[in-house]
């Protein structure tokens, strides 16, 4: 059985559909990612696997989750999934973490709200988990506050964040996108890794193919709402199916084409 | 831990000075003062700064360094219970009204807007004339009329707050909206609410002197600065002194919450701090 069943699920705000019926499935300890262009409906899906899509949406559909389904559960359910079987990386690394409260809180947060630990113990494994994410200097960094920390540690805090209680599922939206171009290599490198070592599943939101390709196995194009192609990175690459799909990699293709000095001089 | 944060705060240094004159008032009000502020001594109307009477003496002879220093129980007492009222009021309703479903929002909202629009002055006459005139109701009906504005103003900031990413991640991480509202709300509406807690102080002891003027606060012949200053006023060019004395001592007040206020708000603020801890 999948860990992770998307079946039919539709996004809509009034009359305007976000995300119109579309499915996919993830098993356990697979990888799946998500591409589309901004206003595809790829974060929607994201959020309303989370249960946090605003309460002016209407979702219809199916999205089961280690065999519970996930629309329609109370928010209190849901709550009990949130950062524990399910973590979540977001996008932008300053704004995700609250300004005036110190990392090391910030990171033994889900450990005390789902595992009952005292802040003591709690900030005990966010040091753990600062060594596993590779932070220079942990014991600094759970005393300091987000803006005292570069970018890449700031998503390396919250990857920590994410994966402090071991989640089932991670899914990481855009987690590069707001970082430097050197950096973003080390951020990948680090979720690689560490979703290969927890045996974890992974949805990966991005607008990047190449980003995507060295990611996933897996790969769901969105365009307006819905699953335009759902292949793996080889046939993909190599046979894409849709005409949207060709655009993506042919776009891909000549971002690559220019930086290698081939493109449009020769 | 006191001293760092002093370091550098002119505000906060400068403030601290100013409200602690101001309580310093208030403690020797208890313990001594040079006459009885209430006794009459027709010799001395209208005497000048002198040897017997410091900063001069009102029409009917009363000393004016007594009454400011017995004054200063009002006017701290009215601050005091003002914040109180206000930011309690205030501070709770914002925050339910930030958090409550789109539904019952709207309505809330026009409540608040209503009751701001509700002069302070009316809600004053009115309870005057249930409870009659006093400290007490000048004080409620300040605190009332300014905590639709704190409540206003909290739900505003509450609202953008529970906007941001980072409570957007905090819900990710499986956090209760009491958590959420304790662990991230309040500590980001702090510096929020600490201005306005200021602003609160000030604007409460402008009020009550205004109302007591109107014989709609702290009645004769308590002292009070605010109704110093309204009897003052038929001398103001044979006596300028008269209004000058109760003047400075309410500009001192005023001008030193709202600079602890704002000299507070640097030091809890990490992201202002000048070093690093």
């Amino acid at each position: 059985m999948s860990l992770l069943e998307v079946n039919n699920l539709t996004i809509a705000f009034g009359n305007k559909k976000v995300v119109d019926s579309i499915s996919f499935s993830l098993d356990k300890g697979a990888r799946i990612g998500l591409i589309g262009e901004s206003g595809s409906g790829k974060s929607m899906t994201s959020l309303a696997i989370m249960g946090l899509l605003p309460d002016t949406a209407t979702v219809s559909g199916s999205i089961t989750f280690e065999g519970q389904e996930l629309i329609g559960l109370s928010d209190r359910d849901h709550s009990r999934l949130r950062g524990n079987r399910i973590g979540m990386v977001f996008q932008e690394p300053l704004t995700a973490l609250n300004p005036l409260m110190r990392i090391g809180k910030q990171i033994a947060g889900p450990l005390m709200i789902h595992k009952g630990q005292s802040l003591k113990a709690g900030l005990e494994n966010a040091l753990e988990l600062c060594i596993k994410v590779g932070l220079p200097d942990p014991d600094r960094i759970l005393r300091a506050y987000p803006h005292q920390l570069s970018g890449g540690q700031r998503q390396r805090i919250g990857l920590a964040i994410a994966l402090a209680c071991d989640p089932a599922l991670l899914i990481a939206d855009e987690p590069t996108t707001a970082l430097d171009v050197t950096v973003q290599q080390e951020v990948l490198n680090l979720i690689n890794t560490l979703v290969q070592e927890e045996r974890s599943s992974l949805v990966f939101v991005t607008h990047d193919l190449p980003v995507v390709a060295a990611m996933t196995e897996n790969v769901a194009v969105m365009q307006l709402g819905k699953i335009v192609e759902n292949a793996s990175v080889a046939t993909l690459f190599h046979a894409p199916a849709h005409e949207y799909s060709r655009r993506l990699i042919s776009a891909a293709r000549s971002a690559e084409d220019s930086f290698s000095g081939k493109g449009a001089h020769q | 831990m006191i001293r760092k944060a002093m370091k550098g705060n002119v505000s906060l240094i400068a403030g601290s000075i100013m409200v602690s004159i101001t309580f310093a008032l208030l403690i020797l009000s208890f313990i001594w003062t040079p006459y009885d502020p209430l006794a009459v001594n027709a010799d001395d109307s209208f005497a000048g700064i002198s040897m017997r009477h410091i900063l001069g003496a009102d029409k009917i002879g009363r000393d004016i360094l007594s009454q400011i220093i017995v004054g200063s129980r009002v006017t701290l007492f009215v601050a005091a219970l003002a914040v109180t009222i206000a930011m309690t009021l205030g501070v709770s309703a914002g925050i339910i009204i930030a958090i409550a479903s789109r539904k019952y929002q709207s309505p809330m909202i026009y409540a608040v807007n209503i009751a701001l629009a509700f002069p302070a002055a009316l809600l004053a006459i009115i309870l005057a004339a249930i409870y009659g005139a006093s400290t007490i109701t000048a004080v409620a009906a300040i605190g009332l009329a300014t905590a639709a504005a704190v409540a206003q103003v909290t739900r505003r900031t509450a609202h953008g707050i529970l906007a941001s990413d980072y409570v957007l991640a905090a819900h990710a991480s499986g956090a209760s909206t009491w958590r959420i509202i304790r662990k991230h709300v309040m500590p980001n509406l702090r510096a929020s609410l600490l201005i306005q807690a200021s602003a609160v102080v000030s604007v409460s002891v402008l009020a009550e002197s205004s109302l007591s003027y109107l014989g709609l606060g702290t009645p004769p012949p308590a002292p009070s600065w605010g109704r110093m200053l309204a009897g003052s006023q038929q001398y103001l060019f044979v006596n300028p002194l008269l209004a000058i004395w109760p003047g400075i001592a309410i500009v001192i007040v005023v001008l030193g919450f709202n600079l602890v206020g704002d000299g507070v708000r640097e030091v809890f603020d990490p992201t202002l701090r000048r070093i690093d801890s």
